[in-house]
């Protein structure tokens, strides 16, 4: 099979993983015990209002007829109105608005992890057994097993009384001046070198937090994988030739040993995209995680079933990137069936 | 060779009659650790079944034998505890007990099996001999099982091991008085205990804190002192594992039974079975698994099942049906494996059904890979629920939940009263630690090969990302 027929397969795969999901969204918010026009409107609403609102979402037609309805509609991404959080809005526009921030936290969640768990799990599998092994070892198991919201709460004890529990290190003032911790990071002008530091300084606890269970299993299957690769025999043979080792490690070693977290990596989508939700609630970044949560908690069914899609619909795409990725760092992959 | 055959036949009974010895000394070992408690298990008993009245019999193990709550009188003698001891002496020969009793019952199972291994076995060698042994020598496992003994022994002596009770603190704290010595009035009164809790509230000023192994005004001790409102920390910790371990063994069992039933049913049929319960599988786990438990917790909250054991059992049911994916892509691989031996074949030519095929003679090769992975994901499945508790959507107030305690003292983090949310992160993140340890000790134990295993099995030990 060549890359682009198992490619075209593996997406052809993800349609009824979409449309799973979202009929479970449907089921869930519309076909469950609540009544959405009473969740909007509150349970003391006259009937007529109650009435108008079920009108106006067309739950007044039959189940099967609005099952239909909402599926054409996310499909063809007509998500409909806000009512509660922002009454008669656009979804669309309410999720444009908070989206860049979920995305900003989010790539920072992925690429801090990597900059950290991939090289101390590479470095503990290159010396197995010796301190700095153990140490790292042990770090990423405590790490993994830290929930995001106490992590988080930790973090910004820490941070905001850096001069005193650091050494006199001052998070705040440190590069370029964030006097506030916790909220939305400000994303207008990220060309500016300023505004993309201070943009990038308010993200990066809550992005370290988000990633954390990530970065303690890059760790370990970091230092897994090194340690098998460096017993291969592929990379014996290349020793007794005489190659360098530095050459050793980086050219014959570090490549095989990044395919097994390939899907480490993008296991984690869901993680991170669930995540998101907590480590914005407790770092107040408004994000469509956040959104998310306010909109189930005040019953704004619209934009929690719209979200809802909209979240199935970024966890499929990313497992596709994760499939690309799998491919191109091994393309033995394509050809397995 | 004959010989052995007929004393293998002989059975177990046969080899008991003929050297009964070590087995009666493990039968009285038994008999001694059950008339400690022979009193609560007699309460127990008589409290479920409902002709006959609650029989109480004094326990060794219960508060009421060696109660810690008592006054000082000004002298700085203790009245009403152990023996005259300060509460907090007698709280910890209390727990001290407990732990001594738990492990007490551990080491007797453990005799008892060295015991049939020396004495009564037929064979003198077995597979599992080797992995005990494995075992024996795995530190890290090692310390993953104490730690979940130590937090199973919370969880099930919860009412033993509290300075106070779940009735008295939490539930209802103005149906119970507190003795005290008032030194305005100069003599021993009583306030009720709602009252005492309102005056030993944690509140982050130094002058408003009952920190670590604290007495408040009322001479209560707090071994873990106090949180916001004045109830105490210890109770609510030990209930809380209750809660979260109930959780954790409830939806892992669950998703374990699901995993396994789908496993079975798709290696014996295959074909279009197995690409159905794929495409389920791969639906379930694409799916972002924490915003669907959040938006059914919030759908089904006015319903009846968010009401049993305060929203526990719907978080815990909610989580095993989300759990299953992940465990059974483990076991689908094995159950194929062994669905293609030839025993299964011989059994199938024998006209045995198709499920008590499954369950005798594929289910046992399987069910060693479900225990590890099952091990490795309860951490995950008890941070999920406490993190849905710290966001107020879980286990429903006043039962009490370790995440829900830290989101109480959050705010008091950088204060004196730093305890309230410490002290639970701590304990999440030891038990967390402690079950992929256990995990990571039984898979090396049961399949010392995989060690290198990579995928799946290190995605389940993750914290679940919340």
């Amino acid at each position: 099979m060549s890359r682009l027929t198992y490619f075209a397969k593996r997406i052809a795969l993800m349609v009824p993983v979409l449309v799973f999901g979202t009929s479970l969204t449907y089921i869930i918010l519309y076909a469950g015990p609540i009544n959405p026009a009473v969740a909007i409107a509150g349970a003391n609403a006259p009937a007529d209002q109650i009435r108008a609102i079920e009108q106006q979402l067309g739950l007044t037609k039959p189940l099967w007829a609005q099952y239909i309805d909402f599926m054409i509609n996310m499909f063809t991404f007509d998500l409909g109105q806000s009512w509660v959080i922002s009454p008669n809005t656009d979804v669309s526009a309410v999720i444009a608005q908070r989206f860049p921030r979920t995305v900003w936290l989010g790539f920072w969640a992925i690429l801090i992890p990597l900059f950290i768990g991939i090289p101390l799990g590479f470095y503990a599998g290159l010396n197995p057994n010796s301190w700095g092994d153990y140490a790292a070892s042990l770090g990423g198991i405590v790490w993994r097993a830290a929930p995001n919201f106490w992590l988080a709460v930790i973090l910004l004890l820490g941070l905001s009384n850096s001069e005193q529990y650091l050494f006199g290190f001052n998070w705040k003032t440190f590069i370029v001046d964030t006097p506030q911790l916790i909220g939305a990071p400000p994303l207008n002008n990220l060309t500016n070198p300023t505004e993309f530091l201070k943009a990038l300084k308010r993200i990066l606890p809550a992005s370290f937090v988000l990633g954390s269970a990530s970065l303690g299993n890059e760790l370990r299957i970091g230092r897994t994988a090194m340690l098998e690769t460096k017993n291969s025999n592929y990379v014996e043979m290349a020793r007794a030739k005489g190659v360098s080792d530095r050459l050793l490690v980086w050219k014959h070693m570090f490549r095989n040993a990044l395919i097994p977290l390939v899907p480490v990596i993008t296991a984690e989508a869901t993680i991170l995209l669930g995540g998101s939700l907590i480590v914005e609630e407790v770092f107040s970044i408004n994000g469509i995680g956040r959104l998310f949560y306010q909109a189930i908690i005040n019953g704004d069914i619209p934009l929690a079933a719209a979200l809802a899609f909209i979240f199935v619909l970024l966890l499929v795409i990313i497992n596709i990137m994760q499939d690309f990725l799998y491919t191109v760092l091994d393309p033995r992959v394509s050809f397995e069936e | 060779m004959s010989q052995e055959l007929t004393q293998e036949d002989e059975g177990i009974v046969t080899r008991l009659r003929a050297n009964p010895r070590p087995a009666l000394i493990w039968l009285l070992g038994a008999l001694a650790l059950v008339a400690v408690e022979f009193g609560a298990l007699v309460h127990l008993v008589t409290s479920t079944l409902p002709w006959t009245g609650t029989i109480e019999l004094p326990t060794l193990l219960s508060r009421e034998l060696i109660p810690n709550a008592g006054y000082q009188l000004p002298s700085g003698a203790w009245e009403e505890t152990f023996l005259g001891l300060a509460p907090a002496y007698a709280w910890a020969l209390r727990v001290g007990l407990v732990f001594a009793y738990a492990f007490a019952w551990l080491a007797w199972l453990w005799y008892g099996y060295l015991t049939f291994r020396r004495h009564y076995r037929f064979a003198n060698w077995t597979p599992t001999d080797d992995r005990i042994d494995r075992l024996r020598d795995h530190r890290w496992g090692q310390f993953g099982f104490i730690v979940v003994v130590v937090f199973v022994v919370l969880a099930m002596f919860a009412p033993a091991l509290g300075p106070t009770t779940l009735d008295k603190n939490i539930i209802n704290p103005y149906g119970h008085e507190v003795q005290y010595f008032d030194e305005d009035v100069g003599e021993v009164t009583t306030a009720s205990v709602g009252t005492a809790n309102l005056a030993s509230q944690s509140t982050g000023t130094p002058g408003q804190n009952y920190g670590l192994g604290s007495y408040d005004e009322y001479d209560r001790f707090h071994p873990l002192g106090t949180i916001t409102n004045g109830k105490d920390m210890f109770t609510e910790m030990v209930y809380g594992a209750r809660v979260s371990l109930f959780i954790g063994l409830f939806a892992m069992g669950l998703a374990c039974t699901i995993a396994m039933a789908l496993a079975l049913v798709s290696a014996y049929y295959k074909g279009i079975t197995d690409l159905i319960i794929v495409v389920t599988s791969d639906g379930f786990a694409s799916l972002p698994f924490l915003l669907i438990l959040i938006m059914l917790g919030q759908v089904l909250r006015s319903t009846w099942i968010a009401n049993l054991y305060n929203g526990a059992f719907l978080i815990a049911l909610l989580l095993g049906i989300f759990r299953w994916p992940s465990l059974w892509r483990t076991v689908r691989g094995p159950a194929f494996q062994t669905v293609e031996n030839e025993w299964v074949d011989a059994a199938r030519s024998y006209g045995q059904t198709p499920i008590t095929l499954m369950r005798k003679h594929v289910a046992p090769y399987v069910v060693s890979y479900l225990l590890i992975y099952a091990s490795l994901g309860l951490g995950g499945v008890i941070i999920v629920a406490s993190a849905l508790s710290y966001l107020g959507l879980g286990v429903t107030a006043p039962t009490p939940e370790w995440g829900r305690l830290v989101a109480l003292g959050q705010q008091y983090v950088p204060t004196a009263s730093w305890h309230i949310s410490i002290i639970p992160g701590l304990a999440i993140v030891l038990v967390v630690t402690g079950f992929n340890a256990l995990g990571d000790g039984i898979r090396d134990a049961l399949d010392p090969e995989s060690e290198s295993e990579s995928g799946g099995g290190e995605a389940a030990a993750a914290g679940g990302g919340a």
